[in-house]
């Protein structure tokens, strides 16, 4: 166990190296130490987990799991805090008829939102759902209970990887959640282009039909793919601006737009290119007006598998007043039929090895025009992850991005 | 009239009765609010969850953020000058245009609605009842390529491809109007309300056309209500940020708004956009005094 | 010109030229111009009301896009319709209390606020005026991050959630009774209120008597925008929520604007508050005139007059 100061004197001088070497992103050479200990940069003297350089957060002494072998809550209600929609009320309905317990969703809009309401301590909550660049500060601030992993044995059902992701060695603190790609969405009715990271720019005869994801993150992470730039968690400001350059040119050349809504959008023909995350196009069925086959839906991510893959992840935050029920939760939604029903009303898959495109198609989750949207192991070690950024790189991507959005 | 010291005393205790329980809600809930947004203005950021720390005392103040909220205005990358000339624009296009219809629908209301008065005000007032963002999403739909507006311009000849969704700023603007309107058709009939039908019948018999009577009697008495329904359409409409992201969502359409949004809920930028908003809230100010004196002012003369 | 025109518009005077003045010049002729564009302004408000309300019978899941008739966001199983969803029975609960509660303090308080500085002239009474002003002016979104700071570091009496919500909300909508009534007050002037002091009435029975129903139209307009201001406000709500609870139906609705999957739900549920304060409206309509079937023709004088007759 490490205690904070051993953290921040190994950190500290780890940290200069790592951030002048712009460590971060696949296919960089490994610099520090490796698993088990704090290799690569550093925030504050908290590690970032990079693919390269794996963490393994320290479980503090008056922060330890539950016991085995206790019984799940009696008369409880299992407080659940996550995105908006981004489960499915019929399975958590269900979990709660098994185990004999309420629930109550409350919903948060953006993980900064998320983090500030927990952060008051007036508020608890079972089950949090954050994304993996936040994990530092949760494990940081204690806010959230290491696992009991004696109640979850349903980790055999997901991907090898997961269970000592470089983000959380050892599954100490999360399960995973949904897994997902950035890739691009059009309409291959409207749009006569061959899709790649360059499309928007060609897309000058489809002025005002073309938007991006309103995330400084993959807006910027497209420019510098598009220029060959596969470092998404670079430091260089350089590069950045030159990133920025690129997307304000997009928005003279095809009046871009900025938005989340691709799931909508695309089906219904306001957006013919869109900037688009792979569970929001899966659903696109849905979204379809009277008439137009979801045949004209597509969704392109690069065939070598070379594009933004993220996860989330499930924690059981220490505040919760119900931590049997909050693991035997994660342990439910990792088993496969209720991962696929989820999937159903999601678009967001579970990396599980049976969801496969084959089964999801057999299951008539899934059109077979829009398997692409699938996410396969070999993205998760091919593909680019946007990871934690140290502050001051941090500040300079927002600028470039909130000058690119709000100000042309 | 002869009220002794003792009563004028007693009334001003009166005045001041009535106007505590609000002032004090005001002070507690929005004076100390502003300051601390002032704190954070000035001061720092949590290197570790990017969250603003507030420095209370004034003396310790530092000028980051401001300087960097500078950099962003006047700087090489300076982006906050073409929001805030077209929320100008858009603004002063969306009151004219909300003024324009709105008065002559009070108007209507609330002199010559006669019996249908009730019906006319729960027309007016069912909007209110609506949500907010559902009109607005129906809009979408009504605007798409395929949409309603489109048809109904082809079929009595105008040309029925416009793309009102792909980031134009007429749509802005008549969202803005849109969204606003009821408010200030309500404020206008709650005072044109008021005028006295005498002193209309009187310069018409004077002799007054319809028209003069209109421009030398009835505007020059409904002035206060006007400034303040013009004051509780444009300052809003100033800071207004989700029309844009409704309606067009494209970077060559924001508004001040959006650029304060972006800023204040973007980790470790709060200090910044708070600095953003202040510096808008200074801009406002002068309109601000406009209306307080001009109040002032109207209030001695009537009363 | 003047008599010229009055003598001409005359009925029985010779001739088509009487006939295109009286047109023209006939001041008590009904406004077909105005009622018309009124009506244009009515249908053009309401549309999309009405087409929110046909979304709500939309059979996929898009709120904007018309893709069938279905009533399953109503009473669908298997969906999160109305009838089954729990955390949309506790949003419109939410809204209501929000509404209701939030009316109720900040009409009076911005009322009497507005009398008390209207009548008050000093220059504590002006500094305050220009904060209630001031208040108005501020970005919503700013005081909302305001309020959270405050409430969770500073005024930890005030715990997230409805109790938090209504401060932020009152505070908010402070500004429309104050500043509305304050409008109607200059208009009104002080004259009916000396009348009736010099007729033996004490202030407060004259603001009660002659001030007060003089200023309904703008009572109710405010109260009206007050209402309407807390069912549609997503931002200080927000910010100042705790649990699902706590979050009424315009933080659904926003947040599902920005990413969700239950759009038509919301409104089928728009739809069914819409029905609801229709009813409540009509009842309170036919409530209020059966109340006051007797007073109906009083006016200020009248009002004056049974003072002076008591």
């Amino acid at each position: 166990m490490i205690s904070r100061r051993q953290l921040l004197g190994a950190g500290a001088g780890l940290a200069l190296t790592g951030l002048l070497a712009g460590c971060g992103g696949s296919g960089s050479s490994g610099g520090g130490g490796g698993a088990g200990s704090v290799g690569g940069a550093s925030s504050g003297g908290i590690p970032l987990p990079r693919p390269n350089y794996p963490v393994k957060w320290p479980i503090a002494s008056d922060n330890k799991a539950i016991a085995s072998g206790l019984q799940p809550e009696k008369n409880a209600t299992l407080q659940i805090y996550n995105w908006v929609a981004y489960i499915n009320e019929g399975t958590v309905k269900d979990f709660c008829k098994k185990y004999n317990c309420k629930y109550q969703i409350t919903t948060f809009n953006t993980m900064t939102e998320a983090l500030a309401k927990l952060g008051t301590g007036q508020l608890s909550f079972d089950i949090f759902f954050p994304t993996v660049d936040v994990l530092g500060q949760l494990v940081e601030a204690k806010m959230i209970r290491p696992l009991n992993h004696s109640y979850i044995p349903n980790i055999a059902n997901a991907w090898p990887d997961f269970r000592n992701p470089f983000y959380d060695q050892g599954w100490q603190y999360t399960v995973p959640y949904s897994i997902y790609t950035t890739g691009i969405s059009w309409r291959k009715d409207k749009v006569n282009l061959t899709p790649s990271w360059n499309m928007p720019w060609q897309a000058a005869k489809y002025k005002g039909k073309v938007a991006l994801l309103d995330d400084y993150r993959e807006t910027i992470t497209l420019a510098l793919m598009r220029a060959g730039n596969y470092n998404v968690n670079t430091t260089n400001s350089s590069q950045i601006a030159a990133a920025g350059k690129a997307l304000d040119q997009l928005s003279s050349l095809v009046n871009v737009r900025v938005d989340n809504n691709d799931y909508t959008e695309i089906p219904n023909g306001n957006a013919w290119i869109h900037q688009a995350w792979s569970g929001d196009m899966a659903l696109a069925k849905d979204y379809m007006p009277k008439g137009t086959p979801v045949e004209v839906v597509g969704y392109w991510v690069p065939p070598n598998h070379h594009c933004p893959v993220q996860n989330d992840t499930i924690v059981n935050l220490k505040s919760g007043q119900n931590p049997v029920l909050a693991h035997l939760f994660m342990n439910y939604f990792l088993d496969v039929n209720n991962a696929l029903n989820n999937y159903s009303y999601l678009g967001y898959m579970q990396p599980l090895t049976a969801v496969t495109p084959q089964k999801l198609i057999a299951e008539k989750l899934l059109p077979p025009t829009l398997t692409t949207t699938v996410v396969l192991p070999s993205y998760f070690r091919n593909g680019v992850q946007e990871l934690e950024l140290p502050p001051a790189a941090k500040q300079d991507w927002l600028n470039t991005y909130n000058s690119f959005s709000k100000g042309l | 009239m002869n009220r002794s010291a003792t009563n004028r005393r007693r009334e001003r205790w009166l005045w001041i009765a009535l106007a505590a329980p609000g002032a004090i809600w005001l002070i507690v809930l929005f004076v100390v609010p502003f300051y601390a947004m002032l704190a954070v203005a000035g001061g720092s950021v949590n290197p570790f969850f990017e969250t603003a720390i507030p420095t209370w005392n004034p003396l310790h103040w530092s000028s980051a953020n401001l300087s960097a909220v500078w950099h962003n205005i006047a700087g090489s990358g300076a982006f906050i000058g073409p929001p805030a000339l077209r929320t100008l624009i858009y603004t002063a296009a969306a009151s004219a245009i909300s003024l324009a219809i709105a008065y002559p629908v009070a108007y209507f209301v609330s002199r010559y609605a006669g019996r249908r008065k009730a019906l006319f005000l729960v027309l007016l007032i069912a909007p209110f009842w609506v949500s907010y963002m559902m009109r607005m999403l129906a809009w979408i739909d009504l605007l798409q390529q395929g949409g309603f507006v489109n048809s109904a311009m082809s079929l009595v000849g105008l040309p029925g491809g416009t793309d009102w969704l792909g980031g134009k700023s007429i749509t802005v603007i008549l969202g803005l109007v849109y969204g606003y309107i009821p408010y200030l058709i309500l404020v206008l009939y709650a005072g044109l309300d008021r005028i006295d039908t005498s002193l209309l019948e009187a310069a018409r018999d004077l002799g007054l056309g319809r028209w003069r009577t209109f421009w030398r009697v009835t505007v020059p008495l409904s002035k206060p209500t006007i400034i303040a329904g013009a004051f509780i359409t444009v300052l809003p409409m100033i800071g207004d940020y989700f029309t844009n992201q409704l309606l067009s969502a494209a970077p060559n359409t924001t508004m001040i708004g959006n650029a304060i949004e972006g800023q204040l809920l973007s980790p470790g930028q709060t200090g910044q956009g708070a600095v953003l908003a202040l510096m808008l809230l200074v801009v406002l100010l002068i309109p601000m005094i406009y209306y307080a004196v001009s109040t002032a002012r109207a209030s001695l003369e009537f009363g | 010109m003047a008599t010229g025109e009055s003598l001409r518009a005359l009925p029985g005077a010779p001739g088509s030229v009487t006939r295109r003045v009286r047109a023209r010049g006939n001041p008590w002729r009904r406004p077909w111009a105005l009622e018309g564009f009124t009506w244009l302004y009515i249908l053009w408000s309401i549309v999309p009301v009405a087409i929110a309300i046909l979304f709500s019978f939309n059979k996929g899941a898009s709120q904007s896009t018309w893709q069938g008739f279905s009533t399953k966001w109503y009473v669908g199983a298997g969906v999160t319709s109305v009838l089954h969803n729990p955390s949309l029975h506790q949003a419109v609960v939410q809204t209501l209390k929000l509404s209701i509660i939030t009316t109720l303090i900040t009409v009076p308080l911005g009322v009497g606020f507005a009398i008390g500085i209207d009548r008050w002239r000093s220059r504590t009474s002006s500094g305050l005026s220009l904060v209630m002003i001031f208040s108005f002016v501020v970005p919503e979104l700013l005081l909302a991050v305001a309020l959270f700071m405050l409430v969770t570091q500073l005024f930890t009496f005030l715990p997230l959630g409805t109790t938090a919500e209504v401060a932020g909300l009152v505070v908010w909508n402070f500004s429309w009774p104050a500043i509305i009534v304050r409008a109607r007050l200059v208009t009104i002037g002080k004259t009916y209120e000396e009348a009736a002091a010099d007729l033996g009435a004490s202030r407060l029975s004259a603001i009660r008597r002659v001030l007060l129903p003089m200023l309904m139209p703008a009572i109710f307009a405010s109260a009206v925008l007050v209402f309407a201001g807390t069912v549609d406000d997503f931002v200080i709500v927000e910010q100042l929520s705790s649990t699902a609870g706590t979050q009424p139906m315009s933080v659904l609705i926003y947040s599902n604007v920005h990413g969700g999957l239950q759009g038509p739900a919301l409104n089928a549920l728009a739809t069914i508050m819409l029905g609801f304060s229709l009813l409540v409206a009509l009842i309170g309509f036919a409530a209020y005139r059966w109340m006051t079937r007797g007073e109906r023709k009083q006016g200020a004088s009248e009002a004056l007059t049974s003072i002076a007759g008591m």
